[in-house]
């Protein structure tokens, strides 16, 4: 495809985006004095050229927790995301203007235009429909859903109100639509308790489906399923061969790296990078070595999120030598939170 | 509820108060009870041994509190006059914090020794140290008098207000540790009309070091600094109440920037040697932090010397930040002299621990301060070493009251 934004090699997109990102810490300094004031006491000065991706300065991601980071004036917040992600202390809150809410499922429909093509398939939710239904109790989790609906049309979803499998609307849905490429979007957990799980006790044949599914495999690592374990089964059990994991924040809305065809492997679109830190030099950590995740997207325009030290490990893999160019690399889990002892139970703005 | 010491079947709340009631053993107990006494001594025995005071070091520090010398000093330190007697308060309600798995001992070893009945709450998410007091304390129960098992009780039970409110309601006296949030929590709960709180609310506590005592001490005097430094810092992950939050340095501005220079480079050699691992989550945390103080405009330069030790220029030392910033964060700023520092303490401030003042120079302090604010002053070292005089109060008066007899 020729727009597509999994061409370039590591080199290519490593230069285009090093002037990129180099503008955009520049726009950012100029737009947010909170941002600037953090590169100056760090020594960096205004106006620094940078070797590297590498070399640009990080924020930690957890920095949108405890601090209100914008690079647009007041009125012209056009969107504000929060999540509490998984730490359960604060939730981060993400500064939209109106032209990043329209770039950032602009660039999301373009991320996975890759492994969906340019049309838009009949989709199968695996989650309740309550979950975009019931506004009171919007969440990350509904906000994910909802996203992601845009990018399939004739949605059935797979659990009923009560949060119960609806296996006869799954069994509908396949009837109408089973026969030629559909859509299956889910977080994982619930993909395999619920699309898994049923359509091997109902032998429900998945085979032209394209399942995209996200939000880390914790649930199911305690019950021995990996990612290699989870593409096996759903192919042997059902069929399903097209799946892609993706792994993206909300920090860095419309940014996802996605899991190629053969699997086990996360791949950056070329607006997009990962590099692996050291946890003890933070320095860049060469291929096969394990450390912190740092992502870097050219999208955050509206808010300084374009270079954020995640809370996740992870390792790359290789570069230039998968289903797609660039890096390709893997989340192996999160940084055991940090805690401290002290008197006192709660420390004010520590652990936000 | 969990009975943890002494050691025992589930009980309830009716049960315990009802246990506690009865008259022990041998009579009353007394302000510093000899049967008390000797329990608090063979139980400070078990945490000197070597196993237990090499595994959890702050065990032995409590141990040398309780040894029979230190508890004399301490019961002398509050004869009275004649015609005025010194008794226990009765029933006291301890609520410690569940992050210090040791500070509940002192307060109820103290409380204790003034004779009371004692029941402590220990929070279910305690572990470590706490664990091998209440081990200590059990086994200690073996060859101690019967009173100590009828009036000492310690429990735990999972967030229960009921449980709560019928113990404040019985009690003389609570003593609530654990911050701000634990003490608001705990006062919804009403007394009994003659019955007052202990609180130890969240505080904040300092360093300073004066340049002309660094630059009048020898080497082996500086580096001896940064271990005391060193030791008040990352014991209990400069967390603790008396943790130093940022250090001062008073004097000439050109002879501080010097001293700083030299104390960060003795700093990170003795993080070195005492082979301190700074977690990788930690040290994202700190970063979380510094960038935070310097994106709220407060620093103006912040520094990483590996992830253990992380220095921050602040923009005034009035922005000194109170909070936690993780382990191993050190905000620093220069004062002309001491009485800069008089207009920026605050009610909230505990501990300054110091360095090269003289006695005279830190008395001026306190009278400057004039009880505003910061209840210690000690020595580099000695930031974290508890003593019955804390956060204000003589804990042993606070613990007993008075009657006074004239014929």
């Amino acid at each position: 495809m020729s727009d597509s934004v999994f061409g370039r090699s590591q080199v290519e997109r490593e230069s285009a985006l090093l002037t990129e990102l180099t503008e955009l810490t520049e726009h950012h300094r100029a737009h947010s004095v909170q941002y600037d004031r953090i590169l100056a006491s760090l020594g960096i000065e205004k106006g620094r050229r940078f070797d590297r991706l590498a070399d640009l300065p990080w924020l930690p991601v957890r920095m949108f927790k405890t601090h209100d980071l914008k690079s647009i004036p007041d009125d012209e917040v056009f969107k504000v995301l929060t999540s509490s992600g998984t730490t359960g202390a604060g939730a981060s809150r993400i500064y939209l203007d109106k032209e990043a809410a329209a770039v950032q499922p602009r660039m999301l429909g373009a991320t996975l235009r890759e492994v969906l093509g340019g049309k838009r398939l009949p989709m199968l939710m695996i989650d309740t429909i309550s979950i975009i239904k019931n506004r009171r109790s919007f969440s990350a989790r509904g906000a994910g859903v909802l996203g992601m609906a845009n990018f399939g049309r004739a949605h059935v979803y797979a659990l009923d109100e009560n949060d119960q499998p609806d296996v006869e609307a799954v069994k509908g849905f396949l009837e109408k639509h089973g026969g030629e490429p559909f859509l299956i979007f889910g977080f994982t957990f619930m993909v395999w308790q619920y699309l898994y799980e049923v359509a091997k006790e109902h032998k429900l044949d998945l085979s032209n489906g394209i399942l995209i599914h996200s939000g880390g495999w914790k649930k199911l690592i305690d019950i021995a399923v990996d990612n290699s374990e989870f593409r096996r089964r759903f192919a042997e059990d059902t069929g399903l061969t097209q799946i892609h994991n993706y792994y993206g924040m909300i920090e860095q809305i419309g940014t996802v790296f996605l899991e190629g065809p053969s699997g086990n492997s996360l791949y950056c679109p070329e607006f997009a990078e990962v590099i692996i830190r050291n946890p003890d030099t933070w320095e860049e950590q060469p291929v096969g070595e394990p450390g912190v995740i740092e992502v870097i997207s050219t999208l955050p325009r509206s808010y300084p999120g374009h270079v954020l030290l995640t809370e996740d490990l992870g390792v790359v893999h290789g570069i230039d030598d998968g289903d797609w160019p660039g890096k390709r690399f893997s989340v192996l889990g999160r940084l055991p939170r940090a805690e401290a002892r002290g008197c006192s139970d709660t420390f004010s703005g520590a652990v936000a | 509820m969990k009975r943890r010491f002494p050691a025992g079947p589930d009980t309830n709340v009716d049960d315990l108060l009802a246990g506690l009631a009865s008259e022990p053993e041998g009579g009353r107990l007394k302000v510093g009870d000899e049967r008390i006494v000797d329990f608090l001594v063979s139980f400070a025995r078990k945490l000197l041994a070597p196993a237990t005071a090499r595994r959890y070091p702050e065990l032995a520090s409590l141990g040398f509190f309780l040894r029979r010398g230190e508890i004399a000093k301490v019961l002398r330190a509050v004869e009275t006059n004649p015609g005025v007697l010194r008794f226990p308060r009765g029933m006291v309600f301890h609520v410690p914090p569940a992050n210090v798995d040791t500070i509940f001992v002192y307060s109820w070893a103290l409380s204790a020794l003034a004779g009371n009945r004692n029941v402590v709450r220990i929070s279910p998410r305690s572990a470590g140290a706490a664990e091998a007091v209440v081990e200590a304390l059990n086994a200690a129960l073996a060859d101690a008098h019967p009173a100590v098992a009828q009036t000492q009780v310690m429990v735990t039970y999972d967030r229960d207000d009921k449980i709560t409110a019928a113990l404040s309601a019985a009690c003389d006296l609570r003593v609530i540790w654990g911050g701000d949030r634990a003490v608001t929590e705990v006062r919804k709960m009403p007394l009994a009309p003659h019955s007052r709180d202990v609180t130890f609310p969240d505080r904040a506590s300092f360093a300073a070091i004066s340049v002309a005592g660094w630059e009048a001490a020898t080497p082996e005097q500086r580096r001896d600094v940064a271990v005391g430094f060193y030791n008040d810092s990352y014991w209990f992950d400069q967390a603790a109440c008396a943790s130093p939050r940022a250090l001062f340095w008073v004097g000439d501005e050109k002879g501080a920037e010097a001293g700083r220079e030299e104390f960060r480079r003795l700093l990170i050699d003795v993080v070195a040697q005492k082979e301190l691992v700074v977690e990788p989550a930690m040290a994202v945390q700190k970063r979380v932090s510094a960038y935070g103080v310097a994106a709220d405009g407060h620093a103006t330069s912040i520094r990483f010397d590996g992830n253990a030790v992380a220095t921050l220029e602040l923009t005034s030392p009035g922005e000194v930040p109170r909070e936690w910033l993780g382990v191993g964060t050190f905000p620093l700023a220069t004062l002309p002299s001491l009485d800069a520092l008089v207009s920026l303490v605050e009610r909230k401030d505990q501990t300054l621990s110091v360095f090269g003042f003289s006695q005279q120079e830190l008395e001026d302090l306190a009278h400057d301060l004039a009880g505003r604010g910061i209840d210690r002053i000690v020595p580099f070292g000695s930031a974290l070493t508890f003593s019955e005089r804390w956060d204000g109060y003589d804990l042993l008066a606070e613990f007993t009251r008075l009657v006074t007899v004239q014929a």
